[in-house]
């Protein structure tokens, strides 16, 4: 608890120091700046939604990689991931002959299994030839967006689509809206009990137990019979399937159809929010709230204030700078 | 010459053009990591150092003033890793992914600061021509000058002490911590380079993204490599080829994107295939405290 809420206070300090800071030297004061981003993620009820919908992207790419983390192990792969998941989503979506009832749960399991396939093949790579997750995760990421370029303008082109996206998806296929005017739908909610579910995953299952093990201390782990290969295959297609989850979403309750650019480095951003989440799901949720503020109140501050949005990527980079603490140091290395 | 010669010459030409920047970046991380610090903020160096490379020769109509600006840059990014690594003893892979992200955030917001337009910089006097082959050049001697320091020299002995046994370079006299910064923020400045190749040699602007990921290819590249200059290299021209061939097959009529993936696919197959036979020098990413 301690440690998470020093955690907190170093992200606040680095968001309102260098963002000040940054916010002088295009000369606006920050009160204007950041009174514009408050404004603009927070000030009346749609805006609000449109905050929750940016804390929903980063809260399933988040909690992939804290899952991952826990396990040892570092998914930079989580935007490949989103990327695969949204994909499939969009393309089956389309496709599939289903009725409502059926069609968003199967499609949105589908968009899961593609993320985790992702995930997973890092994974795979990792326990039979011990290849770096960190270098083939991003390495999986370019391939997963030229991949998915290829497939949604070749093999996989449907009727109606435009360049680099499908087809608009049916309604049945539409995820139900939460607040009525915005485009914040149920995935806010099923994020949230992903969080919970995870939460009591990682502290009350013999799963999550097996994951703090072979992260924590892989050679005790291993003597004690966790099989570390499979352990690390499982936590990096679970990482990826929740990441891909979080594509089939965006694809399914917000843009309504998959174009290739449909995160704007949700997968990147979520590693601060998994750190200054401190790996905790719940600490999580707040953390991704944070950042959605940040996200969705970046583009207020550039039209109103005109402050460059950028200066919110430099920040979400420095948090991550300074919270690589040296807690994940001994359990991947060693392993 | 026939046709084929002739696509067979631009092919290999476009190799070393392609390979440059990816050689300079595999070089700094080779330098990096013998001295026992991962860096994965290749990327962010690379990006910084195109960038203010830009910058400095917009301001000064200099590109040899804005190549020199590109590589202090680049050692500065190096050298936030390394005081990061060495004196806060922090998970460098965590902290380089962070550097990757605050370079392009904040290439993105210096480009609307200092250009006033958002996406990509004005034309900025270059290197040229010339300044392209000097750099390919000097790629391949700085490979083999690397080599030489680190293991005809007793600077590149004690680097290399670092990254083995850090403790046991400490008790024979070599103060690691020290010797473990000047390598990154060296390596950084070589890295550099690759990012003045980009920005000031082979184009003559900036813009947001230019760098696509070679900073990735280029830590692939020393694995491939065995954490040796001239193996990191030959690794580095090998995934130039890939990156020149999709020019050449994309005309062959093979779809685009498919071609574009061949890097980085190669580099996945190599990193799968290699990683399991060769040995990264044995305290790489380990922070060491006195």
């Amino acid at each position: 608890m301690g440690r998470t809420l020093r955690d907190a206070l170093i992200a606040l300090g680095i968001v309102f120091g260098v963002g000040s800071g940054a916010m002088l030297l295009a000369h606006v004061s920050p009160i204007d700046g950041f009174g514009a981003l408050f404004d603009g993620a927070l000030g009346n009820a749609s805006e609000l939604a449109e905050t929750l919908l940016q804390t929903t992207a980063l809260l399933f790419p988040a909690l992939g990689i804290a899952l991952a983390f826990r396990a040892g192990l570092f998914n930079i792969g989580a935007e490949g991931q989103i990327v695969l998941g949204g994909m499939t989503a969009g393309i089956l979506g389309v496709a599939l002959p289903l009725p409502g009832p059926l069609l968003i749960p199967v499609v949105l399991v589908a968009g899961a299994c593609a993320g985790g396939l992702w995930g997973g093949l890092a994974g795979f790579l990792k326990a039979r030839f011990g290849a770096n997750e960190v270098i083939s995760t991003l390495m999986l990421n370019t391939i997963a967006i030229l991949l998915a370029t290829y497939l949604i303008g070749g093999p996989f082109k449907q009727p109606g689509a435009g360049a680099a996206e499908t087809p608009q998806l049916p309604p049945a296929a539409w995820l139900p809206v939460l607040v009525p005017n915005s485009r914040l739908s149920v995935s806010f909610l099923i994020a949230l009990a992903l969080a919970a579910a995870l939460q009591y995953a990682f502290h009350r299952t013999v799963f999550g137990y097996e994951l703090r093990a072979a992260g924590k201390a892989p050679e005790a782990a291993r003597r004690a019979g966790i099989d570390l290969g499979r352990t690390a295959f499982s936590a990096m297609a679970l990482s990826g399937a929740i990441a891909g989850l979080g594509g089939a979403t965006i694809v399914m309750g917000v843009l309504h159809r998959f174009n290739t650019g449909l995160s704007p480095g949700y997968g990147f951003v979520a590693i601060a929010v998994a750190l200054v989440g401190n790996l905790e799901p719940l600490f999580i949720i707040i953390a991704a709230f944070g950042f959605g503020i940040l996200q969705s109140g970046a583009i207020a501050m550039q039209a109103e204030a005109n402050v460059p949005r950028d200066i919110v990527t430099l920040i979400e980079g420095l948090v991550i700078v300074a919270l690589a603490g040296r807690r994940f140091v001994a359990e991947r290395r060693t392993s | 010459m026939s046709d084929f010669g002739g696509a067979l010459l631009a092919l290999l030409a476009l190799t070393l053009v392609k390979a440059t920047p990816l050689i300079y970046a595999a070089l700094g991380g080779v330098l990096s990591e013998r001295s026992g610090v991962v860096n994965i903020g290749l990327e962010g160096i690379l990006t910084a150092a195109a960038f203010f490379a830009v910058v400095a020769s917009a301001a000064t109509g200099s590109p040899i003033a804005g190549a020199a600006a590109g590589m202090v840059a680049g050692a500065a990014v190096a050298a936030i890793l390394a005081f990061a690594a060495t004196r806060l003893g922090v998970d460098q892979i965590v902290a380089g992914t962070g550097l990757n992200i605050m370079a392009l955030g904040g290439a993105a917001y210096g480009l609307v600061l200092v250009f006033n337009q958002p996406g990509a910089s004005r034309e900025v006097p270059s290197l040229g021509k010339p300044g392209e082959v000097v750099l390919i050049a000097l790629a391949f001697a700085l490979a083999a000058a690397l080599w030489f320091a680190l293991f005809r020299t007793p600077w590149g002995l004690h680097v290399r002490a670092c990254g083995e046994n850090p403790r046991a370079a400490e008790v024979a006299g070599i103060d690691a911590l020290q010797t473990r910064f000047w390598a990154v923020v060296i390596g950084g400045a070589i890295a550099a380079l690759g990012g003045v190749y980009l920005s000031l040699a082979e184009l003559d602007l900036y813009s947001d993204g230019m760098t696509a990921g070679r900073g990735y290819i280029a830590l692939a590249a020393v694995i491939f490599g065995r954490w040796n200059p001239w193996g990191a290299l030959g690794a580095a021209l090998f995934f130039g080829f890939f990156a020149a061939l999709q020019y050449s097959l994309q005309r062959a009529g093979i779809p685009s994107e498919l071609m574009q993936a061949l890097p980085y696919v190669a580099a996945l197959v190599a990193l799968a295939g290699f990683a399991g036979r060769v040995r990264a020098p044995a305290a790489d990413g380990i922070p060491f405290e006195r």
